[in-house]
């Protein structure tokens, strides 16, 4: 069933309008914040409706820089956490920023480019690096690949991950070299492995002293080398140049992108992708009007879009926290990512995480049922500050069944059948305790489902 | 056949097929399945456990060519003399840190065979495993991998044990992909039951409110939904058959022997599942490789080989085979960094009861060369197939797409 692949190109990538067909309201509204962010409670939908989606989507694009106060209160969390040098801790840190960021695409192309550039704690072992590389990847979330590739390409978190660092001038170390073509610009197939030799000679000598990125020119090749057809005495900065002048490079990211952002499957066609490639190069590798032209398309609101990811760990635990205004113990959350397969600063190898149905087995899906049990039994988990009955009822939300509506409302992309929505009742009746306790494993119920896990 | 422990035999059948009940799978057991189960002799059927040396295992400091002048010259650091080599013959010598398969070696219970690749090696982490996992390049289509085209030729058994698990924190490894089976992966067995004080409501939730068919026209959700119900079926098989597990091998403190310690007990509480996968990190070893890969290597042979005399001891010896592969070997010449580079061909590990025993192929050849790598000489697939026809007692032509002859592994 491959239909996604017969939708025209051109009709793709037009601005979505509404029609009364398919009408702008809090189901598109809802699905624009869970990819485009990490869910928005209502009220933060009912002033999107009120807007049209182009509106929000520019909004969400020029959000691009936090606001001094927010970065000054996640920043000083960051440092006490650092001041214990442990990298588990600082997913914590980050946990903060995805819970409470007002800037929500800014952070969900942070969390994108982790996964892109993946550089991994357990290698690198130094959690002032690891926080560093973090904080330069949220300043180019929404920037310039170009730039953004020649700075990941001296960070020093990078070159330790990727032992650049000890690249030297008479045995080239190639296993940065080879990840910047296959990873994080070209993909498989699109160089040769002559290509990875010469390209690594012109990062020999780029090494991490004392926590910093510096060239050493003892150990860096001067000599000529001849990288995807062109031939010089090329340095780190001219490789990496060669790289992003490569017509592949527009089409790889367009196509990452499109799974991050659009559907997991089937995979899109080239030249589906085609329009969306040609925009990124003609905006000279510029990010932000790739993502804008990607959320506001007919593509990103239309039926092969919508309910049609798995939501990762990190969106299905935020999301379900964002849209229901809850706030927990980050520890507590952190932990719980790691272990259902998505640890922030932890990626599972270089390429990142694979996301879509590799989210999935039968670990982590009971995995997260139990991370979502341990924060609901969890004191310190608050909606809107109160407990889950007060916050429900100051929203006018009184029986199980209205609590039934509201979640699905909030929480789901596709909806519940009648069979389910009778169990859940069912669930919530049957379960003993105060009317919280009712609530709360009610949660936990819709949270388990298979529906819950599609965003 | 030895035959297992009946009273946790008993209490393990019982406890699958209430739970099978239970959650709604194979709903109608019949009675007569429930007393033919409990007077069947433990399974007899063989089992294939797959440990994969992630990161591409350093094959000539392994399998060491101690006596290859050509070996001495590429490794002015990294090479091991010959007086530390634990000989296996007058050519080759396992790794000082692999006493415990050494001593496999010598009861006829390893085989390793040399040089194992295949036409045009890909030097990609991703690509070579993708290769290694599915037997097709990346022009081909790849739905699933070698072992989950296997399990698909199996008949399906109404109520029976998962045919495959997978045990890690890491992703799900492609070879057992199946276009019929979902394969569970399991962490450690106390993680793999909901927990919480609301669990029985959730299970039954969970059990009643998936549909018995398949209707909806979304992929995704259909997959979610049968994930689910294979991860229920999977946490109550699995908790109800590690119990009661006793053991007088002492296996070491690490990551692979706590999993393949899991894997004894699974089969030795008579678990029909046939195949098991595990996967041990870090040998991408670029850097300061002889103190890291000593490590490794250590943890391999001496958690493979508490796992074997285990097994021997509970009486599956000759019924259980431990295959060991990486994918890819490393550069023959070492680099600057005291490290490896990626490379190609690398030898591969047999380990178990039922095999010949012995090293099977020559030495590779380092004075002929391709791209300073080592050549292949067997082809990975040849191993394959001698495994799905001669232990597993399959046919392993539609499984690797083409017919490949057996090598003289197993007995």
């Amino acid at each position: 069933m491959n239909e996604l692949n017969s939708v025209d190109p051109k009709w793709a990538w037009l601005p979505f309008e509404p029609t009364s067909d398919q009408p702008w309201n809090q189901t598109l509204a809802a699905h624009l914040f869970r990819r485009a962010g990490f869910g928005a409670d209502l009220a933060t939908l009912d002033v999107a409706v009120k807007q049209s989606p182009a509106e929000v989507v520019e909004q969400l694009v020029l959000r691009n820089t936090e606001a001094n106060d927010f970065r000054a209160a996640a920043d000083t969390l960051a440092e006490t956490v650092l001041a214990g040098g442990d990298p588990k801790q600082l997913s914590a840190a980050w946990v903060y920023r995805l819970l409470f960021t007002p800037n929500q695409l800014l952070e969900k192309m942070t969390l994108f480019w982790h996964g892109h550039f993946a550089t991994g704690a357990e290698k690198v072992q130094d959690a002032r690096m690891m926080w560093n590389q973090n904080q330069f990847l949220r300043q180019h979330a929404l920037g310039d690949f170009h730039e953004l590739t020649q700075k990941i390409s001296q960070d020093p978190a990078m070159l330790v991950y990727l032992d650049s660092a000890i690249n030297r001038k008479a045995h080239p170390n190639e296993n940065f070299a080879r990840e910047l073509m296959e990873l994080f610009c070209l993909g498989e197939g699109n160089y040769g492995e002559k290509d990875v030799l010469e390209l690594a000679r012109c990062f020999t000598g780029w090494e991490v002293k004392g926590k910093q990125f510096r060239k050493n020119r003892y150990q860096h090749d001067s000599e000529a080398k001849t990288i995807l057809g062109q031939s010089g005495n090329f340095d780190g900065e001219d490789g990496v140049r060669i790289v992003l002048e490569q017509p592949q490079l527009e089409q790889f990211l367009a196509r990452k992108w499109f799974r991050f952002f659009v559907c997991d499957e089937p995979q899109p066609s080239a030249e589906l992708l085609q329009p969306l490639a040609d925009a990124f190069r003609q905006h000279d590798l510029q990010v932000a009007p790739a993502l804008t032209m990607l959320l506001k398309s007919n593509i990103f609101f239309s039926k092969h879009a919508l309910g049609r990811k798995i939501k990762s760990p990190v969106e299905l635990m935020l999301g379900t926290l964002r849209s229901l205004q809850a706030t927990t113990n980050t520890q507590l959350l952190a932990s719980g990512l790691l272990a259902i397969g998505q640890g922030l600063f932890y990626p599972p190898n270089v390429k990142g995480w694979d996301g879509g149905r590799t989210w999935i087995n039968s670990s982590t899906l009971l995995g997260r049922a139990n991370l979502f049990g341990k924060i609901l039994e969890n004191s310190a988990t608050r909606f809107d500050g109160k407990s889950l009955t007060e916050a429900l009822r100051n929203l006018g939300v009184r029986t199980a069944d209205t609590a039934i509506g509201h979640f699905a409302k909030c929480l789901l992309a596709v909806p519940l059948s009648d069979v389910t929505k009778s169990e859940l009742r069912q669930t919530y009746q049957n379960q003993t305790g105060d009317e919280e306790q009712k609530l709360r494993s009610l949660l936990h119920a819709i949270t388990s489902l298979p529906q819950s896990q599609l965003g | 056949m030895p035959h297992i422990c009946s009273s946790s035999r008993r209490r393990f059948l019982q406890s699958s097929i209430g739970g099978a009940a239970a959650i709604g799978i194979g709903t109608a057991v019949p009675a007569c399945f429930t007393q033919a189960a409990e007077h069947t002799v433990a399974s007899v059927e063989r089992i294939l456990i797959v440990v994969q040396m992630s990161g591409g295992n350093d094959g000539l400091n392994t399998v060491v060519p101690y006596a290859d002048d050509a070996y001495k010259a590429a490794r002015p650091k990294l090479g091991i003399a010959a007086s530390r080599v634990l000989k296996c013959n007058d050519d080759v010598g396992l790794h000082p840190s692999m006493s415990g398969l050494h001593d496999l070696l010598q009861d006829g219970k390893l085989s390793v065979v040399q040089a194992v690749g295949y036409e045009q090696p890909n030097r990609s982490h991703f690509e070579a495993m993708d290769i290694w996992h599915t037997c097709r390049r990346k022009e081909e289509s790849r739905a699933d991998g070698w072992l989950g085209r296997f399990l698909d030729s199996q008949p399906a058994k109404l109520g029976g044990d998962v045919p495959a698990l997978h045990l890690g924190r890491e992703q799900q490894p492609f070879a057992i992909a199946s276009r019929s089976i979902r394969v569970p992966t399991i962490k450690e067995l106390a993680e793999f039951q909901l927990q919480g004080q609301d669990r029985q409501a959730l299970r039954s939730l969970l059990s009643n409110s998936l549909p018995a068919v398949e209707t909806e026209s979304n992929d995704l959700l259909n997959f979610l939904q049968s994930s689910t119900t294979s991860a229920l079926a999977a946490s109550q098989r699995v908790t109800a058959a590690s119990q009661d597990y006793r053991s007088d091998v002492k296996y070491p403190e690490t990551e692979l022997s706590r999993k393949l310690r899991v894997i004894a007990q699974l089969i030795d509480a008579g678990l029909n599942t046939r195949v098991y996968y595990v996967q041990l990190d870090g040998f991408d070893t670029h850097a300061q490789q002889a103190a890291t890969h000593e490590v490794l290597l250590r943890e391999w042979s001496d958690a493979v080989s508490a796992l074997v005399r285990d097994l021997h001891i509970q009486g599956h010896g000759e019924r259980v085979c431990v295959m060991t592969f990486s994918e890819f070997g490393r550069r023959v010449a070492e680099n600057a960094s005291e490290g490896t580079d990626h490379g190609a061909a690398g030898p591969m590990f047999l380990c178990g009861g039922g095999l010949k025993g012995g090293i099977i192929g020559q030495r590779p050849n380092l004075t002929d060369l391709q791209e300073g790598d080592v050549k292949h000489e067997i082809d990975f697939r040849q191993v394959y197939a001698s495994v799905i026809r001669d232990w597993m007692k399959a046919d392993p032509t539609p499984i690797l797409g083409h017919s490949y002859d057996s090598l003289p592994l197993f007995a």
